[in-house]
């Protein structure tokens, strides 16, 4: 059972922590709340099962292709929609919870309400410690965690991660030491939206997919923002893993926890609110940013 | 020494409320100029429309009430007019804004900071400016992997300048440096801009501590209401009785 725990706490963790991570990047550097963020998590998985159903596409490839395919709509998003109405950031939510629909009914319209299963990446499984693990949980724990760091490398080392967090913490400063602001907050949407589209394509294998798949997914994920503090991505980033092992923990000790799974998040929101509502790694100069 | 910043008859207007009203002045290549003035005045509206972050606020606020700008004149760099560029192009012309307070970016190190301003120089250019800066700033160097937010009020101004500085600039426009530090910080700082004049840099620098200014400019304004009232080196300023007592207050 503890073998069982720490890789299914990892697989949702680490799942989470991207889709966290794309969330937090575009609140920060564009001011966008995009609550259509985890819709595009769902749109990759269909994507997917478009390109190996009707294309025959190899996985991988329809993959890949999938995730390029949802950045590249992030992006057109952005430029028709968020960008022309963005000092209006209760606006901005609207048309996002609009996005979101647009995506769910045309998926609705096109592959039906039923539940369909993507074919895993890996096949077979894997005894650790009497406890057998699926080689697919493992493929989707490894490829996550390899994106993180991608993600951290990203903001860490190169030119364009810097500019982000300048535009994240300031964004009148970083346009007067000569970065453009517009253009990094595009940047950030395409990765932003490509994040949710790896944690999509990762997760597809492992559930089945349908075309309300993104409502959870998007519970936890402002969950894990108010855990972690609104504004930091490092924060969001462990606050998903505490909620992929919180959720894991209340569906293998408690008895039925299976039916509370989705409430744990919503608890840990409530919570926090209450308690503590600047969030764990709430940044203490929140009220002077700008 | 040729002209080389020239603002021309720049007015803002924040919905109807006047706050610079057909302003002019002139900044030569290599000069340290001061713009003294009261609160209100107008001095980091002046230096916010000069860096481009009024028409940054008036595109990106468009639509609301606090977007209602109106930004009006000419603010010419070595013949080019900037009045229309966007803030990011007129810091890639070497333009650059020291904000109030120096507000660095506060959950990044000193260094990291630092090396913001150099973004769009090559590596190794970076690493020898920052070099320079550590060499004139040698506090920074100490703090460097500290965050940013953690520091004094001077250290952040120095860190401001310094950030600056990484980018190779050709104008600073320093907006209030000496505002809120001890004494013994400002005269540190006070020296530190004379080293950066040094370095060929050309300075337009706001204040509100006229005898900070006066010391160290070789030229000052006197701005009040938006409209400049007077000009000239500190010796003329301070013998005309009327500027004197009435906005200079000395």
């Amino acid at each position: 059972m503890f073998v069982s725990i720490l890789i299914n706490g990892l697989v949702s963790g680490a799942v989470y922590a991207i889709l966290a991570i794309g969330f937090s990047l575009i609140f920060g550097v564009a001011k966008i709340m995009n609550m259509a963020h985890t819709a595009f998590y769902m749109l990759t998985a269909f994507l997917i099962l478009g390109a190996i159903t009707f294309l025959d596409v190899p996985l991988p490839l329809a993959a890949i292709a999938s995730i390029i395919v949802a950045g590249l709509l992030g992006v057109v998003c952005y430029k028709l929609c968020f960008d022309r109405i963005k000092v209006h950031e209760t606006a901005v939510m609207i048309i996002s919870v609009a996005i979101a629909m647009l995506f769910e009914e045309t998926i609705l319209l096109t592959f039906g309400a039923q539940y369909q299963r993507i074919p895993p990446f890996v096949e077979g499984y894997f005894e650790l410690g009497g406890v057998s693990i699926l080689n697919q949980h493992f493929f989707t724990a490894g490829a996550s965690i390899a994106t993180l760091v991608g993600v951290w490398l990203l903001l860490s080392k190169t030119k364009l991660g810097m500019s982000i967090r300048a535009v994240d913490q300031d964004r009148e400063i970083a346009n007067v030491m000569g970065i453009n602001v517009t253009k990094t907050s595009m940047q950030v949407m395409g990765i932003s939206v490509i994040l949710a589209g790896v944690a999509g394509a990762v997760t597809a294998p492992t559930i089945m997919v349908n075309p309300l798949m993104w409502t959870n997914p998007l519970v936890i994920v402002l969950s894990a923002v108010v855990l972690g503090g609104l504004g930091s991505i490092k924060g969001s980033a462990i606050a998903a893993f505490i909620l992929g092992y919180a959720e894991t923990l209340v569906v293998f000790l408690v008895p039925d926890g299976s039916f509370l799974r989705g409430a744990v998040s919503l608890i840990a929101m409530v919570l926090v609110l209450l308690i503590r509502p600047e969030g764990l790694f709430g940044v203490a100069f929140e009220e002077e940013r700008l | 020494m040729s002209l080389y910043l020239e603002v021309k008859n720049l007015s803002v207007l924040y919905d109807r409320a006047i706050v610079l009203n057909g302003l002019s002045l002139h900044v030569n290549s290599g000069e340290l100029v001061s713009l003294v003035g009261p609160n209100g005045a107008g001095k980091s509206t002046l230096l916010n429309a000069m860096s481009g972050l009024i028409k940054w606020q008036h595109d990106t606020l468009k639509g609301t009430v606090s977007g209602k700008i109106t930004l009006n004149g000419s603010v010419k760099f070595d013949g080019a007019e900037l009045i229309n560029l966007p803030a990011h192009e007129i810091a890639r012309k070497g333009i650059i804004l020291c904000p109030e307070r120096g507000r660095p970016f506060r959950e990044m190190t000193v260094q990291e900071n630092l090396e913001v301003g150099a973004l769009f120089l090559d590596k190794k250019v970076a690493d020898d400016n920052l070099e320079k800066v550590y060499a004139l700033f040698p506090v920074l160097k100490k703090r460097s992997s500290q965050v940013a937010g953690t520091l004094s009020g001077g250290e952040r101004t120095m860190l401001s300048i310094g950030r600056s500085l990484m980018s190779e600039p050709k104008i600073l426009l320093i907006d209030e440096p000496s505002v809120g530090l001890a004494p013994l910080i400002k005269d540190s700082l006070f020296e530190r801009i004379r080293d950066v004049q040094g370095m060929g840099v050309t300075i337009l620098l706001t204040e509100q501590d006229v005898s900070f200014a006066f010391d160290l400019a070789s030229r000052n304004y006197v701005i009040s209401r938006g409209k400049i009232i007077a000009e000239g080196t500190s010796q003329e300023l301070l013998a005309n009785e009327l500027i004197r007592e009435t906005y200079l207050g000395l």
